[in-house]
């Protein structure tokens, strides 16, 4: 907050802890208020305007976890306000700092106005060390900026093969607009992107449920009122990603569920704790093992639950440390069914099969030494009681026993577990861990189950319109794999990029640097987006794009909640801007695929939606929200799609890491760990929180949020900042081997000693020195392929006394600076 | 009588700042000014807790609260009192206002006010927009602005903006000498304090701290009592002790 708001501020503090609506005719979306002010002066000498907006249901539509439906505002032709709408169910009413704001981000001078196009490039002489801070763009037509990139994916088709374009689509824009964009590069061939962030989590649980691509399924929001235990792994909730639904889990809490948050950091959840566990980072696997440990030791397993859902009973061959099979020995039953022991005899294990099947033990069978699963999986926790791993995790035994005892005891719960733990290189550990703790809880398919920090919510089913399946579309590449195909053609080379919704390669993904540089391997970068972003300062095409209140579209209730939002339009695109489908549709045309493109989005969107039995496009359009009633609300009812269709608590098919095999969770950890050998160097753990102020990289113009949030920091521990001779509010040099930036120190006993931090999601723009980018990494594991932005080790020093704070420091009498940006975009 | 009053429950508020920028937005205020901040009661900036961070498996000493704050529209308001050309009255209805045409920008009133929570114009306002947000006119250079629970909007029976925007359920407006309205049914059953007291300012902000209540859901942007009882299914009662 600035300055002048803190004026007084002690004294304020308490001591000591103490529409209804008029259809308009243009369909039921567009409104007026009912109760209409009729623009009177009040008492105050004040207009009102009450009354007196038009007002369009309409969506938001970023990467969060919210999707929420909202009113806007628009009088004398400018939006003037947004609120939230109450959607078809209307306990899913909400709206966030974000969403409420839009009214100052349609507007802002970093939107972009005309297409544009490097001012030294051109098809034959790309001249790649122009792009960058220093590039120049000149307008062309809309016509021209087509042609340009359509001929240049032409040529490039002829010459290197159509895989030498990369498609690329970010998470920027949540409608259907990115089907149509798969649709064109599956026609072409060209190389598509595949996602390797936050994916880590899910694959560890999927291996063991066989359910989870991101984060597993979890139960619609509606249902986490009835938790009685709700474990928040590693996630700030009530900040990112939850905040908007934040009084489901407060009705929780009044109702009487215990709330526990597991995280190295004192965040506003963790303050609203009833237990707080603040671990180190990286140790989340000994964390949980002992927390099972207790679980076997106290015989508040749900034993019911093991033996019908799972494969707890089955037994594992003491020779080899496989799975026993029916096939192996004599035992009736399909060849590749697994074996336990039920009234002393072997039995072939069916899914969601109740039976007295032995839990524990030592068994031989037709001369097979073997034991049960569970017995492994106790035998591996012995290894990991709580008192052992107390130091190591930083975490006091008896309130990891309680945890584990809440959990295990108070009725239905869940680990509402995050994608923070997959931004450790190995975090796929912890999804197969808390996937095999929830099992022994018996917490699958009951209200008031919870395994993940966002809810399922809800997508359009639109078959194979994005990869027809009369085309043979072209590869793949996952993120993390772009700068080897770009600098070396490993496995392939990309000469070309069309970006579409993503600000990722300028400024959000790791080792920035490095995609810099293999950025200036390509001939031609096609970025199309709403602002002037890092990402687009890189570019050769610049496509603008109009806000989303100019486009139409259906918005997905992914990961938010159970409806499918319709997303009328506020006002016409502004200046030359246009929806990505029409860009789209234009190079289809152009690359002789025209005719595979409906002629309007909306028909497009009409087309899609017919695919939908769930859904009505007239409904949809007209009430602007449609509940997806094929969206259950309680998750993991039927059988579970692994071999077995069972939780398979013991992997006898698993891969490996380092020489550490996965059969059960075991601890394995990159960076975090102790005697890591940069930890002298680098004594720091580094990690990018995500603030209530910034969704990824956007949002970041909004002048309201920089009057409360103004500029990057370096959350630290006052005690790791005197060390260094760092004072408050000073700025201070981060740095390792990759990179550095330059950021204001913020003292912060909220954060674990050993652990600084700096929010996600400044643009490059916002740092005194480099970027907080160019400090991550971009290597990660084999088996979770994913970013691992968490999972990184620094030094901090007092900036250098040159260095140039002016842009924080001068000119700014209010103390925010909110309200004129220090630098513009176009 | 109407007595209009805001309950803010901290241990359901998470300091999410919808409410403060909702403000800003609905009531047209300036760059650089807030009506109502979401103050952390921990350390000393925003977000940050009081105590000590744990040391060797011990729980640690840290807390942190949120305490949005604006105008506590006090009964006996001493920014009344000390206006020397009563720009700033008191409504029938309670809520504190000012008359910005009367407004000489003497900042007395901003002397007498022990919750900082006015502000003055020392410049020409600037908005982002420039034409400004919301749906109340904007206040010249020269006077002093503050929190009016959205008058604008109550006089057309709709809930200030800082409630219907608050997703976390934690602020309740309504009528404090209605027995059964919510707010005070909750300043009834739950511990409440308002923010100091000995001043004998009589405050008509009161802030639960200890026992969480069930907030008050809005799914409708109207005064509670604009709604018929079949309109307000996600009111809860009290819970328990109420006198309904």
């Amino acid at each position: 907050m600035g300055d002048s708001e803190d004026v007084g501020r002690r004294d304020v503090l308490k001591a000591g802890g103490a529409a209804a609506a008029l259809g308009l005719g243009g369909g039921g979306y567009l409104n007026a208020l009912a109760s209409g002010g009729d623009g009177a002066s009040t008492a105050t000498g004040l207009e009102s305007f009450v009354g007196q907006n038009e007002v369009t249901q309409t969506v938001c539509s970023p990467n969060c976890r919210g999707k929420c439906p909202i009113d806007v505002h628009v009088r004398d032709g400018q939006i003037k306000k947004i609120e939230p709408h109450p959607p078809e169910d209307e306990q899913y009413k909400r709206a966030c700092v974000l969403g409420l704001s839009h009214t100052q981000r349609v507007y802002d001078p970093t939107r972009l106005k005309y297409p544009m196009k490097r001012a030294d490039w051109s098809p034959d002489e790309p001249n790649p060390t122009g792009r960058g801070p220093e590039a120049e763009f000149e307008r062309i037509s809309w016509d021209e900026a087509l042609d340009l990139v359509a001929d240049k994916m032409q040529s490039l088709k002829s010459e290197y093969g159509a895989e030498s374009v990369l498609f690329h689509e970010g998470s920027g824009n949540y409608g259907q607009t990115g089907k149509s964009f798969k649709r064109l590069a599956s026609l072409f061939g060209a190389t598509q992107s595949a996602w390797g962030i936050d994916t880590n989590v899910g694959k560890g649980f999927n291996r063991i449920t066989g359910h989870g691509a991101f984060l597993p399924p979890t139960n619609e929001s509606e249902d986490w009122e009835n938790a009685n235990t709700i474990i928040v792994w590693g996630s700030d909730i009530f900040s990112s990603q939850f905040q908007m639904d934040a009084s489901k889990v407060l009705d929780a809490v009044e109702n009487g569920a215990k709330l526990v948050v597991v995280d190295p950091v004192y965040t506003t959840t963790a303050s609203k704790a009833d237990l707080w566990l603040p671990v180190k980072p990286g140790k989340d696997v000994y964390l949980i093992l002992a927390m099972m440990h207790t679980v076997f030791e106290e015989e508040t397993y749900d034993t019911d639950f093991l033996r019908s859902r799972t494969t707890a009973p089955a037994l594992v061959r003491t020779d080899t440390g496989e799975l026993l099979r029916a096939a192996d020995v004599s035992v009736d039953g399909r060849d590749d069914q697994v074996v336990a022991i039920e009234d002393g005899e072997p039995v072939a294990l069916e899914p969601e099969t109740e039976g007295d099947y032995a839990l524990f033990g030592e068994y031989t069978v037709d001369g097979v030494e073997c034991v049960t699963s569970l017995t492994k999986l106790r035998d591996h926790a012995a290894d990991h009681a709580p008192a052992a791993v107390a130091e190591k995790t930083g975490v006091d035994a008896d309130n990891i026993r309680t945890a584990a005892r809440w959990l295990a005891t108070r009725g239905p719960g869940g680990i509402a577990s995050s994608y923070a733990l997959g931004r450790y290189t190995h975090g796929h550990i912890f999804g197969q861990a808390y996937a095999i703790m929830l099992a022994m809880t018996g917490d699958y398919g009951n209200h008031g189950n919870i395994h993940a920090h966002h809810p399922g919510g809800t997508t359009l089913a639109a078959g194979d319109w994005a990869a027809p399946s009369d085309v043979d579309p072209g590869p793949s590449l996952i993120f993390p794999e772009y700068p080897d195909a770009m600098i070396d053609g490993d496995p392939h080379e990309i000469r070309a990029v069309y970006s579409i919704e993503s600000n990722m390669m300028g400024n959000q993904f790791p080792d920035r640097q490095r995609y810099q540089n293999a950025i200036e391997n390509l001939e031609m970068y096609v970025v199309a987006d709403m602002h002037h972003t890092d990402t687009v300062q890189q570019a050769d095409i610049v496509l603008p794009v109009p806000h989303w209140f100019e486009q139409e579209d259906i918005i997905s209730g992914w990961g938010s909640h159970p409806h499918l939002g319709y997303r009328h339009r506020v006002q016409e695109p502004l200046w030359e801007t246009r929806d990505d489908y029409e860009a789209i549709r234009g190079l289809a045309e152009r690359l002789g695929f025209g005719d595979r493109f409906p002629e309007t989005k909306r028909e497009m969107l009409r087309e899609l939606a017919s695919r939908d039995d769930a859904i009505d496009f007239e409904t949809l359009y007209e009430q602007g929200t449609q509940r997806k009633e094929t969206t259950p609300v309680v998750k993991y009812t039927d059988e579970f799609p692994t071999e077995t269709g069972r939780i398979e608590l013991y992997d006898d098919d698993a891969p490996s890491e380092e020489g550490v095999s996965f059969e059960l969770p075991r601890p394995l950890e990159d960076r975090t760990a102790d005697d890591h050998e940069q930890a002298d160097e680098y004594p720091l753990m580094f990690m990018q929180k995500h603030s209530r102020f910034r969704i990824h990289s956007q949002y970041e113009m909004v002048n309201w949020s920089r009057e409360i949030n103004p500029e990057p920091q370096l959350d630290i521990h006052p005690r790791d900042a005197k060390a260094r001779g760092i004072e408050d509010d000073e700025y201070v040099r981060v740095y390792n081997d990759r990179g550095e930036m330059v950021v204001k120190a913020k003292y912060n006993e909220a954060f674990q000693p050993g652990l600084v931090n700096t929010d996600q999601g400044w643009w490059a723009r916002d740092f005194v020195e480099g970027h907080l980018n160019d400090l991550t990494h971009n290597e990660t594991s084999d088996v979770g392929r994913c970013m691992a932005f968490y999972d990184v080790r620094v030094a901090v020093e007092p900036a250098p006394e040159d260095v140039d704070t002016s842009m924080y420091t001068e000119g700014n009498p209010k103390g925010s600076g909110a309200a004129t940006p220090h630098t513009g975009g176009d | 009588m109407t007595n209009y009053g805001l309950v803010i429950d901290q241990e359901r508020c998470i300091g999410c700042q919808a409410c403060a920028v909702s403000c800003k937005q609905e009531n047209n205020v300036p760059m650089g000014q807030f009506w109502n901040r979401v103050l952390t009661e921990g350390g000393d900036k925003l977000d940050t807790p009081a105590g000590g961070y744990p040391e060797d498996g011990d729980d640690g000493t840290l807390d942190m609260h949120y305490q949005p704050t604006a105008c506590q529209h006090c009964e006996n308001a001493p920014c009344v009192k000390v206006c020397p050309v009563n720009a700033t009255y008191t409504r029938d209805d309670g809520i504190v206002e000012i008359d910005y045409d009367k407004c000489i920008g003497c900042r007395y009133c901003m002397a007498a006010c022990p919750y900082n929570a006015r502000v003055f114009n020392w410049d020409e306002p600037e908005h982002v927009p420039e034409e400004g947000t919301g749906d109340v006119e904007a206040r010249p250079q020269g006077v002093v602005e503050k929190c009016t629970f959205c008058s604008h909007r109550v006089d057309e029976g709709l809930d200030p903006a800082c409630v219907v925007n608050c997703p976390a359920d934690a602020r309740i407006f309504g009528d404090l000498d209605e027995e059964t309205s919510t707010v005070s049914k909750y300043v009834n059953n739950y511990e409440t304090d308002r923010l100091l007291e000995d001043r004998g300012t009589d405050p008509k902000t009161y802030y639960i701290r200890g026992e969480m209540s069930p907030g008050r859901p809005q799914t409708s942007d109207k005064l509670e009592s604009e709604l018929d009882d079949d309109a307000m299914p996600g009111v809860p009662a009290a819970k328990s002790g109420g006198d309904d």
